[in-house]
């Protein structure tokens, strides 16, 4: 299957992906009730999109299209709503957060689909490691040279997210010390990283799709894990570094910073161009916005100068104060503003972890956070 | 010798023990049978009125252990269940009830149709109402097994374990009250013995957990704390003639609320759980006697089929409208078939309070050993067709 066209998507338009723990309100461990829970989803109109995931501990919601702050967060709240009724008839607890504290990996359930089967076949324990939660947000592009463009121009950007949206701080019921420790689990599979440094979408498509099409590696462009990629049937670039966020308004507010963001790239292009040089440092400051989280420190790809991430995303946030002005998220950037200043998801977390005393008192916080 | 008997009396418990450990390993391995009901028979066929490897009469000491284990797996059972569950899915509460009292009523209409006295009707009724949450606890954790399934089977099983002791006792002490005449008496040993049961095990499930949060500084794991707190409390009210089952699934409901670990790694209370649920389940099967079997396993049979089919109706009529499938319904039920276990603990409990129901009952005989080898089986199998244990197809 050669890779289809770029299809056209209205510029700056955004959707969102979540995957949602699923938590028995008995135990606080993740329980593999997904077939259950989407039985009885469907019973009802489910306002969004609502799919299983490769364990049955996990469940992906998706939204429609939107260009705004608001409808996003409605249809969001929406869906979060429906959730939040079906588990307590079923007494699951549904949340966020990039990892469950304390579950242990080899007791996960792959969902019985053919896909989740083979990528479990052929991916062993790395499958079920893979029971972690990440929030994906895409952002539409009107062509697919202007998706590579802002792909490529993104990744400056990419510790941002990974800070900002930082909540998995605990695995397997030990702290971590990282703030985001649901990016190590991806970072083991063969195909992840970043996408290859080109800009002409005939290019990527000739040169490199149908290249490693050929040497059997890849059927789809499902098979790369990259931290962003090009989605050419949606005509969009999905950015999927993101933890999901203990609470909606948070996931919205990260989708809508990436928006303006966007717009903010593609009204600097000659200023923003991006180069192969700059991955020079990408790895490195993945790292610092994963272990240390806001707190990390960055390598600015073109000036090679140390910059606090914390006053980095501030300068960024100053600069897209107009754009996300006329993109009517303002509200969006008013919450990144605070989240900045007050700390992390992760941060909240392990206060809470102390406050509360156990693992188990932990999931109980997300839990209350995600219905608030 | 005379020593060669006494090592042979001696070592009668261990060596049964041992037995059922390999033989419970082989028949898991090979026929997939639960280890519990391997444990049963084993029991069973080496009690002192079969085999006879075992000193008659069951000693004291081994009641006292199998009482443990019980507290152990109970307070577990408590600690799974999530009262808000109740509140926040009310149909939860409402297929209970119903499928108790249809089972209280089905079975008492059929005992009296064998032509038994109204009140032992009326208690067989009583304790047919029970399923064992011991049994089914112990199949979830051999299997892992996780769903709706397992959720409601656990649920379901503690609150009709509550219910029923409840209806017991009453009932109890309706009997008393007719042959002595003496209200006081009557109403202490049933309904005050409930309360008394059911405030111990709050006061533990407040105190325990407060306890260990203040000297918590070097433990993150408070399952041998726990483990401590619930043999005290089984022995504490075993000494005062309360009920242990009650007191110890009521401190792991109240503890629960407490937030208090019990890591996942230690489910079960671990090695000790698994060691003191092997002597629960061979100890309960060695106090049948098969003359007793026999004599009772035309009603025994009966009661089984009338409290399937009763559970099947009164769970599978609200399984819809409490968010599930008829077909999950229907393996509810089928998953709450085991009985004994608690049913034989009371009965010895009551031989003690000066009531003794084992001779005049003698379906239960018959019960209790078909449902400790076929319970386990039915309920693993019901988790297995919900898709709710991972098969190898899973891996």
């Amino acid at each position: 299957m050669t890779l289809a066209f770029f299809e056209t998507s209205q510029s700056l338009t955004m959707g969102v992906e979540l995957e949602l723990q699923l938590i028995s309100l008995s135990s606080f461990d993740l329980t593999a009730e997904s077939p259950d829970i989407l039985a009885l989803l469907q019973r009802q109109l489910f306002p969004g999109f609502v799919h299983p995931e490769i364990t049955k501990s996990m469940l992906e919601i998706a939204t429609d299209i939107h260009d705004n702050y608001q409808t996003l967060l409605d249809q969001l709240l929406n869906m979060r709503d429906k959730l939040i009724l079906a588990g307590d008839r079923l007494n699951i607890g549904v949340c966020g957060g990039g990892a469950h504290p304390f579950q242990d990996w080899s007791e996960r359930r792959i969902f019985s689909k053919p896909r989740f089967k083979e990528v479990s076949e052929l991916y062993g324990y790395l499958a079920k490691q893979f029971t972690v939660f990440g929030q994906h947000i895409h952002i539409g592009c009107t062509s697919g040279d202007e998706a590579l463009f802002l792909l490529h121009a993104m990744n400056r950007y990419v510790p941002h997210f990974i800070a900002l949206s930082a909540s998995s701080p605990f695995v397997q019921g030990k702290d971590t010390l990282f703030n985001s420790a649901r990016l190590n689990s991806v970072s083991a599979f063969p195909l992840s990283g970043r996408a290859p440094f080109i800009l002409s979408w005939d290019d990527f498509r000739e040169n490199y799709f149908t290249k490693m099409e050929h040497t059997g590696v890849i059927k789809s462009m499902k098979d790369f894990y990259w931290d962003i990629r090009p989605k050419p049937e949606f005509g969009t670039i999905e950015l999927r570094v993101c933890d999901t966020p203990l609470s909606i308004v948070r996931a919205t507010s990260l989708a809508c910073y990436m928006q303006a963001l966007c717009r903010y790239l593609l009204a600097n292009r000659e200023l923003c161009q991006p180069s192969e040089d700059d991955y020079l440092v990408y790895s490195y400051n993945r790292f610092q916005a994963c272990r240390f989280g806001l707190d990390g420190t960055i390598i600015h790809p073109k000036s090679h100068e140390q910059l606090s991430l914390r006053e980095d995303i501030l300068m960024t946030l100053r600069k897209l104060e107009p754009h996300a002005s006329i993109l009517q998220s303002l509200p969006a950037i008013e919450h990144i503003h605070q989240l900045n200043h007050c700390g992390s998801d992760a941060t909240y977390l392990r206060e809470e972890y102390i406050l509360r005393g156990s693992v188990e008192g932990m999931v109980d916080a997300s839990l209350e956070k995600f219905r608030k | 010798m005379i020593y060669l008997t006494n090592l042979a009396t001696e070592m009668a418990w261990p060596i049964t023990i041992i037995l059922a450990w390999i033989i419970g390993e082989l028949a898991h391995r090979w026929l997939k049978l639960p280890h519990i009901s391997v444990y049963a028979i084993v029991g069973f066929a080496l009690a002192p009125s079969q085999l006879g490897l075992l000193p008659q009469p069951s000693s004291y000491s081994m009641l006292i252990l199998a009482n443990m284990a019980l507290g152990l797996i109970l307070f577990e059972s408590g600690y799974r269940i999530n009262l808000r569950w109740l509140k926040t899915n009310p149909w939860i509460g409402v297929t209970s009830i119903t499928e108790t009292a249809l089972t209280f009523g089905a079975i008492y209409f059929l005992v009296r149709e064998f032509h038994v006295s109204l009140a032992l009707a009326l208690l067989l009724a009583a304790l047919a109402m029970a399923t064992s949450p011991a049994t089914i606890l112990c199949v979830i954790n051999e299997q892992r097994s996780a769903g709706q399934v397992t959720e409601r089977t656990l649920h379901l099983s503690v609150l009709n374990c509550v219910l029923a002791v409840f209806i017991f006792k009453i009932i109890v002490g309706l009997m008393i009250l007719k042959t002595s005449g003496n209200i006081w008496h009557a109403t202490y040993t049933s309904l005050t013995t409930f309360f008394i049961s059911v405030l111990l095990g709050a006061i533990f499930g407040l105190i325990v957990p407060a306890f260990l949060r203040i000297i918590r500084s070097t433990h993150r794991d408070s399952t041998l704390a726990l483990a401590l707190a619930v043999i005290f409390l089984v022995l504490l009210t075993h000494t005062l003639k309360q009920s242990p089952i009650l007191a110890s699934l009521t401190f792991g409901l109240v503890a629960r609320q407490r937030h208090i670990v019990l890591s996942s790694s230690q489910r079960g209370f671990g090695v000790l759980g698994s060691l003191l649920a092997m002597i629960l389940f061979v100890f309960v099967a060695t106090t049948l006697d098969w003359h007793r079997v026999i004599a009772g396993i035309g009603l025994g049979l009966a009661i089984i089929m009338i409290r399937y089919l009763a559970k099947i109706i009164g769970i599978s009529c609200f399984s819809y409208v409490s968010g599930i499938t008829h077909r999950q319904g229907f393996l509810i039920a089928t998953a709450m078939t085991p009985i004994s276990a608690f049913v034989i603990l009371v009965l010895e409990q009551s031989r003690y309070l000066g009531i003794n129901l084992v001779e005049q009952l003698a379906p239960l005989a018959a019960i209790a050993l078909i449902i400790e080898v076929l319970g386990p089986v039915l309920t693993r199998l019901a988790l297995l067709w919900a898709h709710e244990i991972s098969d190898k197809e899973d891996l």
